[in-house]
C-alpha cells in the first residue's frame, strides 16, 4: 500500500502531489469554516440578543447548517425574467475564485500550506480584489435598481478600503523583509508584530470589515435601504454561494491578520495549527460582534472615513516606519 | 375659551354676513362654528391662517339634500376648535382648494375628492390618494352616484417620466424598511433623492364606511384595526366621543384605569418603534431587547384585556372588566421597576453609539413653523420644541388630574424625535405610578347605558394623544342605531405628509432613518 502511494507520488512528481491534496485540504476548510460560521453567526446573534439561537437540530442546534444546506440545494433556482443570463448565472460562480486562490498562501502552520509563493501576499491582494468584480456583475445582471445600487458601492467602497489595507500591511513587509506570508509569520518567533504595529493592525482590522462588507460597513446588502443589496435577486444555492464566500471571506481577513500582526501560528505549548485557529476565531469572532452591535454608517460617512482619515494616517505611519528601520 | 371670544370679536367686523356661533364644548368638543360660502372660505381661510391656526382635520359629510365640506381648526398655544362648513351642491360639487395655504389639503381634497366627488378648483394634482381608479363610484356618498365616464382617472400609481440622470425606484409596497405596506416613489439620481411621493392606499379598508353599517357598540373593535400597536388609545378615542355624545357619566376608577392602560399601551407602542428604528438604520439589536421588555407589558395587559394586540377594552360608560387589584398592580410595579433600569442600558446602548449619533444628528429637521401648514402632531411636533399635547391641553380621562411633563426637543431632527419618544417612556411611567396610587376604589362602569344607543342629534369632535399625534373622530348622529358618518382624524397622515418635503436632496439612507423616526403606522394612515 504505501509502496504504491510512493511509486505514484514519485512518477506524478511531489508538487503536483501536495497541491491536489492541498486544494482537496482547502476545500474542506472552506466548506467546513462556512458551516461552522454560519451556526456561530447564528449562535452568537442569539446570545448577543438573549435569545438562544439555533438549537433542535443536533446537539446545540450543531447540525442546524447542515439542513440548511440541504434544503438551499432542494430548492429551484429562479431566473428572473429580464436578468442579463451570462453575468447573472457567472457572478456566484466568480465570486468563490478569488476565495480559493488566496487559501493557497495561507501558512496553517510550519509546513501546513499548499503553496509558499514568495509574493504571497500580492496574490492574496490582487485575488482578493477580483470579489468586488463579481459583486459587480452580479449587481449588473440582476436587472434591479436596487442590486445596482449595492453594486456601484461595493465597487467605491473596496476601491476606498483597499489603500488602507495595502499601506497598512507595507510596514509589516519592510519589517520582516519578505513577502512571503511564511517568512512574515516565522519573523514574528519573538514578538507580534502587533507590539511594533499597533496603528498599522487597526486600520488593517477597520479596512477589512469594510472589504467583507460587514457591519457597520455592509452598505452593498443594507437591508433597511436596498432591500438585499447586490444579491437581492438570488436565491437558493446561488444566493448561499454569495453567503459561503461572505464567511469564507471574513476567515481569510482573520488569517491574513493573524499572520502579519498575531504571529501567525506561532504559540507555546500546542501544535501551530491550532495556535492560528484558535487566533483566528478570536478575530472572527470580533467581527460577528460587531454586526450584532453596531448600526450602519452612511455611505459618505464611509467614504470619508476611507480618505480623510484611514488613507492619509497609514502613509503617516508607513513613512515613520521607513524612517526609523533606515536609521 | 378666551381665545375663542377673542375671535368672535374679530370675525365679526371683518364678515359682517357670516354666521358665526359659540358652540357648547363639553358636548361637541369645538368651539366655534363656522358657516361659510364658495366666495368667502378662502377669506376666512386666510383669517384663521394670519392667527396661526393649523387645519386639524378636512372631510365632507354627505347630507343627502347638500354635501358638507368640514374644515375643523385649532391652534398649537390655546385650544380653540373652530368649525368651519361650506354646503356643496350634491350634482355638481365645486369647492376652492385651500391646499395653496395648507400643504396637508392636497391630500385631504385628493381624499374627499375620490370619496365624494367633489372637484377642488385649482388643485395641483387631484387624483386619486387611497381607492383604485377603476371602483367606479363615489363610495361614501349615500346614495349611488357613478362616477362620470370622462373623469376616468389616470392611475395615480405611477407613469414612470425617466429624464437623463435620474431613475425611479418603488420603495415598497414590500421593503424592509416601509413598516407596512406603504410604497414611496423615489426619484433619485446616484444616491440622492429628488423628489419622494408616497402612493397610499394599500391597506385601505374603509373602516368610516363600515362604521355606517354598524351599531355603535359593533363598531368597538374597529378603532384598535387602524393603529395596531396603540389599540388601546383609538378604542379610547371612540368610547369618549360616543359617551359624550349620548351624555354617559364615568366613573372615576375606570377613568382612572383607562389612564394607566393607556400609558402602558404607550409604553408598548414607543418599545416597538425603538426596536424598529436601530433596525432602519442597520442596528439589530435592540429590536430584540425592545421586544423583550414589550412582551412585558403585553402580559399585563393580556391578563387585564384578554388579547395581547388589538385591545378593545373600554365600554361606553366604563370597561369591559375591572383590573384584579394584586396581580395587576404588583406586576405593573415590577415593570415600572424594571423598565426604569432598562431605559438606562437603552441610554447606553443606543443613545451613546458614535455611529448612531451621527447617522441621525441634524438630520431631517422640521420646523416649527412648518406644524401649522402640515399638521403634524405628536412627537413630531414636540421635537420641534413645541410643547403640544392633546393630554394637556385637552385633558381627557384622568390626565387632567395627574401632573406630568411634556418632553420637548430643541431643533426637531432625528435625534430629538429619538430622543422625545424615549423621554415620554419615563414620563409614561410616572403617569402609571401616580395613577396607581391615586386608584380610586368603586364600580368600573356605570350601570345605566343601554344595550343599543341611540345617540341624540348632532355632532362630537373628540381628540386624544395617541402614540403618534393627535388622533380625533368626529361622528355624527341622527338619532338611529348607527352612526350616520364617522370620521377619524389620524396623525401618522399628517406626520407622513412633510417626508416629500424632508426627502428632497438627501442620501437614501437619511430618508429612511427620517422614515423611521416618524414612527408611521401605515393601517392607521390608510384606515
Amino acid at each position: 500500500m504505501c509502496d504504491t502511494i510512493i511509486n505514484i507520488v514519485n512518477i506524478v512528481g511531489k508538487e503536483v502531489v501536495r497541491t491536489v491534496v492541498g486544494l482537496i485540504g482547502v476545500f474542506i476548510v472552506v466548506l467546513g469554516n462556512a458551516i461552522m460560521l454560519t451556526w456561530t453567526e447564528r449562535k452568537v446573534a442569539g446570545h448577543i440578543q438573549r435569545r438562544i439561537g439555533p438549537k433542535e437540530v443536533g446537539p446545540f442546534g450543531l447540525l442546524q447548517s447542515f439542513a440548511d444546506s440541504v434544503k438551499l440545494l432542494g430548492k429551484e433556482l429562479l431566473t428572473p425574467a429580464n436578468v442579463e443570463k451570462p453575468l447573472y448565472y457567472l457572478a456566484p460562480t466568480l465570486i468563490f475564485v478569488p476565495v480559493l486562490v488566496t487559501f493557497v498562501v495561507i501558512p496553517f502552520d510550519g509546513f501546513l500550506q499548499v503553496k509558499d509563493i514568495n509574493t504571497g501576499i500580492l496574490v492574496i491582494l490582487a485575488f482578493s480584489s477580483l470579489t468586488v468584480l463579481s459583486i459587480l456583475i452580479g449587481g449588473w445582471g440582476s436587472d434591479n435598481k436596487y442590486s445596482l445600487i449595492g453594486a456601484v458601492r461595493s465597487v467605491a467602497q473596496n476601491i476606498a478600503y483597499e489603500i488602507p489595507l495595502l499601506l497598512s500591511l507595507l510596514p509589516i513587509i519592510f519589517m520582516a523583509n519578505s513577502f512571503s506570508l511564511r517568512d512574515i509569520a516565522e519573523a514574528q518567533r519573538g514578538v507580534w508584530f502587533v507590539v511594533y504595529q499597533p496603528i498599522a493592525f487597526l486600520i488593517f482590522f477597520v479596512a477589512s470589515v469594510a472589504e467583507t462588507n460587514r457591519t457597520p460597513f455592509d452598505l452593498p446588502e443594507a437591508e433597511s435601504e436596498l432591500v438585499a443589496g447586490f444579491h437581492t435577486e438570488y436565491s437558493g444555492m446561488r444566493f448561499s454561494l454569495f453567503f459561503l464566500a461572505e464567511y469564507t471571506n471574513m476567515f481569510i481577513v482573520s488569517a491574513i491578520a493573524v499572520t502579519f500582526f498575531l504571529g501567525g501560528y506561532q504559540g507555546p505549548v500546542l501544535p501551530g495549527v491550532v495556535w492560528f485557529f484558535i487566533k483566528t476565531y478570536a478575530l472572527v469572532f470580533v467581527l460577528l460582534w460587531f454586526r450584532w452591535t453596531f448600526p450602519r454608517v452612511r455611505f459618505d460617512q464611509l467614504l470619508n472615513f476611507s480618505w480623510k482619515i484611514l488613507i492619509p494616517v497609514s502613509f503617516l505611519n508607513l513613512l515613520v516606519t521607513g524612517g526609523i528601520l533606515k536609521i | 375659551m378666551a381665545l375663542a371670544t377673542k375671535i368672535i370679536e374679530e370675525f365679526k367686523p371683518e364678515f359682517k354676513s357670516v354666521d358665526i356661533a359659540e358652540v357648547p364644548y363639553e358636548k361637541q368638543g369645538y368651539h366655534l362654528a363656522i358657516e361659510a360660502r364658495t366666495g368667502n372660505l378662502l377669506n376666512i381661510i386666510d383669517f384663521l391662517d394670519r392667527r396661526d391656526f393649523y387645519i386639524i382635520d378636512l372631510f365632507c359629510v354627505d347630507y343627502q339634500e347638500y354635501l358638507e365640506l368640514v374644515y375643523f381648526f385649532s391652534t398649537h398655544r390655546e385650544l380653540c376648535r373652530i368649525k368651519v362648513t361650506l354646503k356643496l351642491d350634491p350634482e355638481k360639487p365645486v369647492a376652492p382648494t385651500i391646499s395653496n395655504v395648507y400643504t396637508i389639503a392636497r391630500w385631504y381634497e385628493r381624499e374627499i375628492h375620490e370619496f365624494f366627488g367633489v372637484y377642488f378648483e385649482g388643485h395641483p394634482n387631484l387624483t386619486y390618494l387611497f381607492l383604485h381608479e377603476e371602483i367606479g363610484h363615489y363610495p361614501l356618498r349615500k346614495k349611488h352616484v357613478a362616477v362620470p365616464d370622462h373623469d376616468k382617472k389616470l392611475l395615480n400609481s405611477f407613469k414612470p417620466h425617466e429624464e437623463e440622470n435620474s431613475f425611479f425606484i418603488n420603495l415598497g409596497p414590500q421593503h424592509p424598511s416601509t413598516h407596512g405596506v406603504l410604497r414611496v416613489v423615489l426619484k433619485m439620481d446616484g444616491e440622492y433623492l429628488v423628489s419622494a411621493e408616497p402612493v397610499l392606499g394599500y391597506l385601505h379598508r374603509m373602516h368610516e364606511k363600515m362604521a355606517e353599517n354598524r351599531s355603535y357598540m359593533q363598531f368597538l373593535p374597529n378603532p384598535a384595526r387602524m393603529d395596531y400597536p396603540g389599540a388601546l388609545l383609538f378604542n379610547l378615542a371612540y368610547v369618549e366621543a360616543v359617551e359624550k355624545l349620548c351624555g354617559i357619566e364615568v366613573p372615576e376608577r375606570a377613568k382612572y384605569i383607562r389612564t394607566i392602560t393607556c400609558e402602558l399601551n404607550r409604553i408598548a407602542s414607543h418599545l416597538l418603534w425603538l426596536g424598529a428604528f436601530p433596525a432602519d438604520l442597520g442596528a439589530l439589536t435592540p429590536f430584540m431587547y425592545a421586544f423583550d421588555d414589550r412582551e412585558n407589558i403585553l402580559d399585563i395587559l393580556e391578563d387585564v384585556t384578554g388579547s395581547r394586540l388589538t385591545y378593545c377594552y373600554f365600554r361606553f360608560g366604563g370597561l369591559y372588566n375591572d383590573i384584579n387589584e394584586e396581580t395587576f398592580i404588583d406586576a405593573t410595579k415590577r415593570f415600572i421597576e424594571r423598565m426604569r433600569e432598562r431605559l438606562v442600558m437603552y441610554d447606553k446602548l443606543i443613545t451613546g453609539n458614535v455611529i448612531f449619533i451621527n447617522r441621525i444628528k441634524n438630520i431631517g429637521i422640521l420646523e416649527q413653523g412648518q406644524a401649522k401648514k402640515y399638521g403634524f402632531s405628536g412627537p413630531v411636533i414636540r421635537s420641534t420644541g413645541m410643547p403640544f399635547d392633546m393630554r394637556k391641553v385637552d385633558p381627557y380621562a384622568a390626565y387632567g388630574s395627574i401632573d406630568f411633563e411634556i418632553p420637548t426637543g430643541h431643533i426637531g431632527d432625528n435625534m430629538d424625535r429619538y430622543l422625545v419618544r424615549m423621554k415620554e417612556i419615563e414620563v409614561s411611567l410616572n403617569i402609571i405610578e401616580e395613577g396607581i396610587k391615586r386608584l380610586p376604589s368603586g364600580p368600573f362602569k356605570t350601570e345605566k347605558v343601554p344595550k343599543k344607543l341611540k345617540p341624540p342629534k348632532g355632532d362630537i369632535y373628540n381628540a386624544v394623544e395617541s402614540t403618534r399625534g393627535e388622533t380625533g373622530v368626529y361622528i355624527v348622529s341622527d338619532e338611529s342605531d348607527t352612526p350616520y358618518r364617522m370620521r377619524w382624524r389620524v396623525p401618522s397622515y399628517s406626520n407622513l405628509m412633510t417626508f416629500p418635503h424632508l426627502a428632497r436632496g438627501v442620501l437614501i439612507a437619511d430618508a429612511i432613518a427620517t422614515l423611521g423616526s416618524y414612527d408611521i403606522v401605515v393601517p392607521e394612515i390608510d384606515r
